[in-house]
């Protein structure tokens, strides 16, 4: 018994090792350059049906790379982190729909802006609406928390209109179609791209956004000028030779055509699971991985640290009791962001999405562990120790015969706690990019606007694996018990 | 480490502790011979626990010397998990080891200290249940047991480790009136086979039959020390007399 588990933590450390070296080996000699992105904009950065990123940003710095010969390795993650991680040199640029600001131009050296961008308004397909003073009286559907959302408040006395809020755009553009609404506001590329895929809307301003601003492509500033010399010369020549319009014609031309799977896929779960198996399984993968492996990690960490804890040496309770607290008290996503994105330029060596994610998990969880372990040792008779040492057992001795196992037995429902929510604190290292559960979810989501659909796909793959994970807990306590 | 055999067992020579401002043991010294029994009596807070723990260093003395068995226990090169293993101690409140059952926790410290091997371990703790007649218990955990047969299996735990001195605190203070009678008993045997032993107990009836000598503390010092005799018949020291005409008519 004893021998299998020392078996299984020697096998998944190896496994540890082997994933951190692996995903090492990702980071190639010559000009493989790392590129970030958000996966979750499209038309210009997101998954198709097939799970291939692909966008206007992402053919156009694929026909650059190719005809510039250089290669890269995309890193999808949230937008914020793909900026930071290119504006702390973790990556080497990022395309991602990004506007090019005053403030971004202090942190990043930009490209030859690629996209003029800004917001547009529509109405239903044949309306009578001809111009934005025709909206005086009339309805119209907001999505919540967006800029074109604001852009229509700010006018809505000028014009006389009404607003109605919504969370999901496609049952916004439903509400316009079916005319309970009569017109939307909303990012122009985002509405023309859901005409493109045959929402029966019009664009009345396509050739000329509100508020309008350029698309970059952005290194970390003074750094990686051979990259941006590239960019810079491809782009020019994709734009001679008609490429870019191509590219842009084809998410955002008149004539629709699907990127995102047919109607049938979207509109039933059955569908949805049919249409995307491979990559939830992924996920879930991921997930289940990282769960593991730090559920394991954390635990010894946890209880090594919560050992120093209750130790007679002051300056191992100390070293213990400053650790917790930092890393209790570090919000998990803080904590991802730091070592993923931070860490690397004060250390010099670049971490790979996957070992940031583990190591957060590990020093997040562990000092939760660390906790109640020091806490589960204390509760622990005295007496105890004073009876084992009266028989000449050491201090390291009496911890492991008698200390410890009884404190373990007190820590059992606090560890089976700390399992699950180790889990569900996976899901915010999506945020760092790693291809777990919640993170691909976003994806699908942002593909085929199936909210509701998707996400209850993934709650309750969460419970499942919740419910096995309490199971299993369960069964090693009685089996401890007994 | 001189092996004298002058049959001194325990040498304590101007030993001195203080918590804080609470001087609690002043300039206390005592011998104790081998094969002697030894009660130690006095009220509350009299210092009888600290004195006894700091036998086994579970207290440390602010100075002082504290020789048992020839060691010097008050050196700090001394080993004192070897020095352990020859003192054994009975406590108030059992502290039987919950995480075992009877027979693991009477093997575990010779088994675990080297000094015998799982089967001769196995074999001498169903002789020492033998001896504090609870055979039938072997098996079971701990927590089953009644106080008094908790506290006849923490005796035989120390015995496992065949020590030369047996320091008892208040062995029977925790149990039910009925139950006193048994552990005393083993005690008895105990001291009738040789054992040195140092009791602190409130058994006066006990201390007068088995003891060797009766030791008086009283506000961290020895008041007075003579056979059962002379301490309970022929006390001379004033808060002796008051002690004793309180725990007589209690
Ligand atoms: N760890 C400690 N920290 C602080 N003070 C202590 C500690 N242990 C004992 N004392 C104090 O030392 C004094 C002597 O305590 P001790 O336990 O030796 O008395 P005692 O004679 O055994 O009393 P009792 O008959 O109640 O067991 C008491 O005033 C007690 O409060
Ligand atoms: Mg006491």
């Amino acid at each position: 018994m004893k021998k299998t588990v020392k078996l299984l933590i020697v096998g998944l450390l190896s496994l540890l090792v082997f994933v951190i070296t692996s995903s090492d080996v990702d980071a190639a000699p010559t000009p493989n350059y790392i590129i970030t992105t958000d996966a979750t904009y499209p038309p210009f950065d997101f998954q198709d049906k097939n799970n291939q990123y692909t966008g206007i940003d992402q053919e156009i710095l694929k026909t650059i790379a190719k005809r510039q010969g250089f290669t890269y390795t995309l890193k999808p993650m949230s937008f914020n982190a793909a900026t930071q991680s290119v504006s702390s040199g973790q990556a080497d640029g990022v395309i991602a729909g990004m506007s090019i600001t005053e403030e971004r131009k202090a942190v990043f050296d930009f490209g030859t802006p690629y996209y003029r961008s800004g917001i547009g308004w529509a109405v239903k397909k044949g309306s009578n609406i001809k111009s934005l003073d025709d909206l005086k009286g009339q309805t119209v559907a907001l999505k919540t928390g967006t800029s074109g959302a604001d852009y229509a408040l700010s006018v809505q006395k000028k014009y006389g209109f009404k607003v109605t809020y919504f969370n999901d755009s496609d049952t916004l553009y439903n509400d316009v179609i079916n005319g309970n609404s009569q017109a939307t506001f909303g990012d122009l590329p985002v509405i023309q791209y859901a005409v493109k895929n045959g929402t029966q809307l019009k664009v009345m301003n396509s050739k000329s956004p509100i508020q309008a601003g350029w698309y970059g492509f952005g290194v970390q500033k003074g750094k990686n000028t051979k990259l941006l010399t590239a960019f810079n010369r491809g782009f020019a020549e994709i734009k001679k030779d008609g490429t870019y319009d191509k590219i842009v014609a084809k998410y955002l031309g008149a004539s629709a055509t699907k990127f995102t799977g047919s109607k049938q896929d979207n509109s039933s779960v059955l569908g949805i699971l049919k249409a995307n198996n491979g990559a939830f399984l992924k996920g879930l993968w991921q997930t289940m991985l990282l769960t593991i492996l730090a559920i394991i990690l954390a635990s010894i960490w946890g209880i090594l640290l919560g050992v120093m804890g209750v130790s007679q040496n002051a300056l191992f309770r100390g070293i213990s009791t400053t650790i917790i607290y930092i890393f209790r008290g570090l919000p998990l996503m803080v904590l991802a962001f730091f070592i993923y994105i931070g860490l690397p330029g004060v250390i010099g060596m670049k971490i790979p999405a996957f070992t940031a994610g583990l190591l957060t998990l590990v020093l997040n969880e562990g000092a939760y562990t660390a906790a109640f372990v020091r806490g589960g040792f204390a509760a622990v008779d005295s007496g105890q120790m004073e009876a084992s040492r009266s028989l000449g057992l050491s201090y390291a001795k009496s911890m492991r015969k008698v200390i410890v196992p009884q404190g373990l037995k007190i820590m059992i429902p606090s560890f089976i706690n700390q399992f699950i929510i180790t889990l569900k604190d996976t899901s915010i290292l999506s945020a760092i990019g790693i291809l777990e559960l919640t993170q691909t979810g976003s994806l699908i989501v942002s593909r085929n606007s199936q909210g509701f659909r998707v996400w209850a796909i993934v709650a309750v793959i969460y419970l499942i694996v919740i419910t096995l994970l309490t199971w299993l807990s369960n069964w090693v306590e009685k089996r401890t018990r007994a | 480490m001189s092996e004298t055999k002058n049959k001194v067992k325990v040498h304590v020579e101007k030993v001195n502790k203080s918590y804080g401002e609470n001087h609690v043991l002043r300039d206390i010294s005592l011998d104790i011979a081998e094969n002697e029994v030894v009660v130690m009596i006095g009220p509350s807070g009299s210092g009888k626990s600290t004195f006894l723990r700091m036998l086994n260093q579970l207290e440390t003395p602010d100075n002082g010397t504290i020789v048992v068995d020839g060691f010097d226990i008050s050196e700090k090169t001394t080993d004192i998990n070897k020095v352990r293993e020859n003192i054994g101690m009975v406590f108030q409140n059992f502290n039987l080891f919950n995480n075992y059952t009877v027979l693991e926790n009477i093997m575990l410290a010779p088994v675990e200290l080297g000094k015998l091997d799982k089967v001769a371990a196995e074999k001498k703790a169903r002789e020492l249940l033998e001896t504090v007649d609870l055979v039938d218990k072997a098996d079971v955990s701990v927590n089953s047991l009644s106080g008094g047969q908790k506290q006849r299996i923490a005796i035989a735990r120390a015995l496992a480790m065949e020590p030369d001195v047996m320091l008892f605190d208040e062995p029977t203070s925790a149990l039910d009136p009925e139950m006193v009678g048994d552990v005393l008993e083993v005690m008895k045997n105990l001291a009738e086979s040789g054992m040195t032993m140092i009791i602190v107990t409130h058994e006066m009836g006990f201390a007068k039959q088995v003891a060797d000598r009766v030791v008086f503390f009283e506000s961290g010092k020895i008041q007075e020390s003579g056979t059962p005799d002379q301490v309970f018949n022929a006390p001379k020291n004033e808060r002796l007399q008051e002690f004793l005409s309180k725990v007589m008519h209690a």
